[in-house]
């Protein structure tokens, strides 16, 4: 807890009540109506005492100005961050290095049947990078709902852009190509995107909402963005800006 | 404990900007109250809250408690011998107006308050809050408020006067 003052506590009475704490409860309208009138009425007989009110309610207004006004907005990842239901922690790399961040992780929640790590050369890839996906990492902006449609017909969502480790630039994306859905993590490496690692997902839908039908095996994109990432998922104006200068 | 509801959650996303401003008192310094407002959520999305919290409560007292661990992981007095900068954003680099040197005197002996006085007058002069709503988001007693909030002005008229006075 912070340090306890609990000496110095005024006494709702008043009796040890100085000017100084009158003239601030006057201001934050705390006086009742017997002390009131009698500041009041020194307050027209006393200009220094009128002074120091000036002072103060003026500096009150410097302190609101700063605070509401010339403070830093609250950053806008964190919105969609509690709005939504569905979050995965990445680990941060920040001047409180002891803290996570978390971002943004999907939408909906999905459920993961296969994960490849494309990074084992000898298994198969179902998601080689070809020209539209790439240029669909490389373009579209991140969503929280709806589908880009590829020339062939695939659907791409990409669901949020971060930072690696190595300093390049990642994107997780979902895909659906027929009844294959996918989900996986491309890296922007020279100016090519080179999938990091992708698996099928199995999409459940339950009322309204896609449920999870397995947590553990989701976790396995999530743990790969937790090793890879050094930050939290970029918010849109950062990404579009992102987008926008080509990376 | 589940997650948040998501009557909770429109709440906290309502509540962000105070929650901001809160950090910021104290914290002192900008980027540290950006880090303190992403782990006060982050940790508010991870154990959730109860049902029937009171969400701006529960998130300002989960804030100042992870304010509390942080300051006291850190070398106190490495942090405060640090008191020459300024909270950052509130105009340093163009004090070219008489109004935005006020402020950039504001911010400086702001920073100079003891973390506790800060907090009470932002709660009070800033949020609006009465004494009694700032002593129940701040746990402490009302006459407690009274007492911070007073000290916190006199500090602060008496610094400004003594900056203005410095620099004539």
């Amino acid at each position: 807890m912070m340090s306890d003052d609990r000496q110095n506590v005024v006494d709702m009475d008043g009796t040890r009540v100085d000017d100084d704490h009158l003239l601030s409860m006057y201001v934050d309208n705390e006086l009742d109506a017997e002390r009131t009138i009698a500041l009041v009425s020194r307050l027209r007989n006393e200009p220094r005492l009128r002074a120091r009110l000036e002072v103060m309610e003026a500096n009150d207004q410097r302190v609101r100005k700063l605070f509401v006004e010339a403070v830093n907005p609250v950053p806008q990842h964190l919105i969609p961050m509690v709005a939504s239901e569905n979050v995965s922690v990445l680990r941060a790399t920040r001047r409180w290095q002891r803290w996570a961040s978390v971002a943004v992780a999907a939408s909906f929640a999905t459920a993961l049947a296969l994960v490849v790590d494309v990074s084992q050369t000898d298994v198969f890839n179902p998601m080689s990078m070809d020209p539209q996906l790439a240029r669909a990492l490389e373009e579209s902006p991140s969503r929280a709902t709806g589908w880009d449609i590829l020339d062939d017909d695939r659907q791409f969502r990409s669901v949020l852009t971060f930072p690696a480790a190595d300093g390049r630039w990642c994107r997780e994306f979902l895909l659906i190509q027929g009844e294959s859905h996918w989900r996986g993590v491309a890296c922007r490496d020279s100016g090519e995107w080179v999938n990091q690692v992708v698996g099928s997902e199995v999409f459940l839908e339950q009322e309204t909402q896609y449920r999870p039908a397995g947590a553990g095996d989701s976790e396995q994109v999530a743990r790969f963005i937790d090793e890879t990432a050094t930050d939290v998922a970029l918010g849109p104006q950062q990404e579009a800006t992102l987008i926008a200068s080509g990376w | 404990m589940a997650s948040l509801t998501a009557q909770q959650r429109k709440d906290l996303i309502e509540e962000l900007p105070r929650l901001k401003r809160f950090c910021l008192s104290l914290t002192s310094d900008p980027a540290d109250a950006d880090d303190l407002l992403q782990i006060t959520v982050e940790r508010l999305l991870e154990k959730g809250m109860p049902k029937d919290a009171h969400v701006a409560k529960w998130s300002h007292r989960v804030c100042r408690n992870l304010w509390i661990d942080e300051i006291r992981s850190r070398d106190v007095r490495s942090r405060y011998a640090q008191s020459e900068s300024v909270i950052e954003g509130a105009g340093t680099t163009s004090a070219t107006t008489d109004e935005s040197l006020q402020l950039d005197r504001v911010s400086a002996a702001m920073e100079r308050l003891p973390p506790e006085q800060r907090a009470a007058l932002v709660q009070v002069a800033v949020e609006g809050c009465s004494y009694a709503e700032a002593a129940a988001l701040l746990e402490v007693p009302i006459g407690t408020i009274m007492s911070r909030v007073a000290r916190a002005r006199k500090a602060l008229a008496e610094d400004l006067e003594w900056s203005a006075e410095r620099e004539a």
